[in-house]
């Protein structure tokens, strides 16, 4: 049962992240044009582009229903609910009922359910086409983190992440080589989902790729956006919360959760100081050779399982 | 028991190596995770080693040091780095995915053999000793979904591999003897295997094992 200072913990933890998402996309756009030998944008670039869309007019075609002017909303508020779940300063997860595998791939599924479903609804073919592509992404990213995540539940022998990630840096897990295999087919699943290249750009709304963001603009757009880079910023914060939580608070003091927020905001620096590499050193991949990576990455967490169940 | 654990992470890979053997694109990539698989084999045997108090395989390890880890893939790369069939690509026969799907597969399947068997000296290790079968089934899975002749040179020593850590598990106190006896011949296959393959690439321009069916001389 989650008392009160877990709930305070829960709740700023998603402010906290709400807030610096934009500063952590603007990250990678500079790491990405220093890359390119560019001057780039400033790091603070992304929250004036926010500021600029607030103030704008929100335009809706004409055929567009409510599910387009919702999903915004809900998208933004189910990565709110997600973001209280994990176990990012901490290493428990600051409100258990949330923090459990299923329910965070369920509540990422339905941020992906409601953004095609908005393509769908913007009444644009162009959208409806981006938004059947983006499905089809789920459908082959959805496998491989279940399966992986499902390996690291049953050596820690519990679904709550928090208890998985305590197992993982408390070494009481007896299978070396299936943890790394898992933490691997996860990081890759992952990688997938971030949106970077080869296999996506998320900030693209003229690409098909992100089409059910081509109808938006206005406030609804900054929403999106802010949105998607506090989902890149969950999406790796899962992963330091289960396979990486060396250095996080074990229990609820204040220099606890101040050594834990430091061991993050590395974590984090390094975890997408290596993303900008990859992402910068590969070229586009087709969307068609996407299922092929993919499926190996099936392959590797279905060979972790079996190394699971061999007892490696 | 953590000495337990570690031997068998350590096994564990072994398979993750060799399937990075078997589905690298090139010959000399597949060379260079050989030599990575081969050190992964000689710290296990150090590990055996000092689990089972046996000084024969820290004698072990150092000779599978010099032939595995530095001649045998030393070999490969210098005849293999000038052998390259464009036309050919990779050689798989199936997808890369089949490929790990197979590998998890094997080892399920040589898991439930071994369990069924009951082995006092190794009771402990019966995962490690389910790899090390799997690992044979593995190079033998290499040669037959490969049609590049170079990776089914890889797919024998990766069946050699897995031997050399059958014995090294069931039979740890076995005479220095016995292991020269394996590292030499593995040397010397590889050496003729390599030289086969640069004939043939000679006669042919072609790596490829299903073009090999003509008989010249």
């Amino acid at each position: 049962m989650p008392t009160l200072s877990h709930f305070l913990l829960a709740v700023v933890q998603a402010l906290a992240l709400f807030a610096v998402a934009p500063l952590i996309s603007g990250l990678s756009r500079f790491e990405r044009a220093k890359m390119h030998t560019r001057r780039g944008p400033s790091i603070f670039q992304d929250y004036r582009d926010i500021y600029k869309l607030l103030r704008r007019q929100d335009l809706a075609p004409g055929e567009a229903g409510r599910i387009f002017q919702f999903m915004p909303v809900v998208m933004l508020a189910t990565l709110m609910v997600i973001a209280t779940g994990l176990p990012m300063l901490t290493r428990f997860t600051p409100i258990s009922a949330v923090g459990d595998l299923i329910t965070v791939v369920y509540l990422f599924a339905l941020i992906r359910f409601f953004f095609s479903l908005s393509g769908l609804d913007s009444g644009s073919s162009f959208a409806g086409i981006g938004a059947s592509r983006e499905l089809t992404m789920g459908v082959l990213v959805e496998p491989i983190m279940m399966l992986a995540l499902f390996v690291a539940a049953l050596l820690a022998g519990s679904t709550n992440l928090g208890e998985i990630g305590i197992a993982i840096s408390s070494g009481t897990v007896h299978s070396a080589a299936a943890t790394l295999l898992a933490a691997g087919a996860f990081a890759f699943a992952l990688y997938i989902e971030l949106g970077k290249l080869p296999y996506d750009m998320a900030e693209a709304e003229q690409e098909l790729q992100e089409g059910p963001l081509t109808e938006y603009s206005g406030p609804s757009l900054a929403l999106v956006k802010w949105g998607l880079a506090l989902k890149q910023t969950l999406v790796v914060g899962w992963f330091i919360g289960v396979f990486l939580p060396f250095g996080s608070a074990t229990e609820m003091s204040f220099f606890g959760l101040i050594g834990g927020l430091i061991a993050f905001v590395i974590k984090l620096f390094v975890i997408f100081g290596v993303i900008a590499v990859i992402e910068n050193s590969v070229a586009r991949a087709r969307f068609r050779l996407t299922p092929q990576h993919s499926w190996l990455g099936v392959g590797a967490a279905s060979l972790a399982f079996v190394f699971y169940l061999v007892g490696l | 028991m953590h000495e337990f654990l570690f031997i068998n992470g350590l096994s564990g890979l072994l398979i993750i190596t060799a399937l990075m053997v078997i589905l690298s694109k090139k010959a000399i990539n597949s060379a260079i995770y050989y030599a990575a698989q081969s050190f992964v084999i000689v710290v296990l045997f150090i590990f055996l080693g000092a689990q089972t108090g046996s000084g024969e395989l820290y004698l072990w390890s150092f000779t599978a040091f010099i032939t595995k880890v530095l001649l045998v893939p030393f070999i490969m790369y210098t005849m293999f780095r000038r052998l390259d069939d464009g036309e050919l690509g990779s050689g798989q026969v199936m997808p890369a995915a089949f490929s790990a799907i197979g590998a998890a597969l094997i080892v399920i399947l040589c898991y439930a053999v071994v369990s069924g068997v009951t082995l006092p000296s190794a009771e402990n290790l019966k995962p490690a000793l389910a790899i090390s079968l799997a690992h044979f089934f593995l190079g033998l899975f290499c040669i037959v979904a490969q049609r590049n002749i170079l990776k089914q040179v890889f797919g024998y020593c990766l069946m050699e591999n897995g031997s050399h850590l059958t014995l090294a598990i069931l039979a740890p106190n076995a005479p220095e003897l016995v292991e020269i006896g394996i590292a030499t011949d593995a040397v010397f296959a590889v050496a003729i295997m390599a030289v086969l393959g640069t004939r043939i690439f000679g006669k042919f321009n072609s790596l490829d094992a299903g073009k090999l069916t003509t008989l010249k001389g």
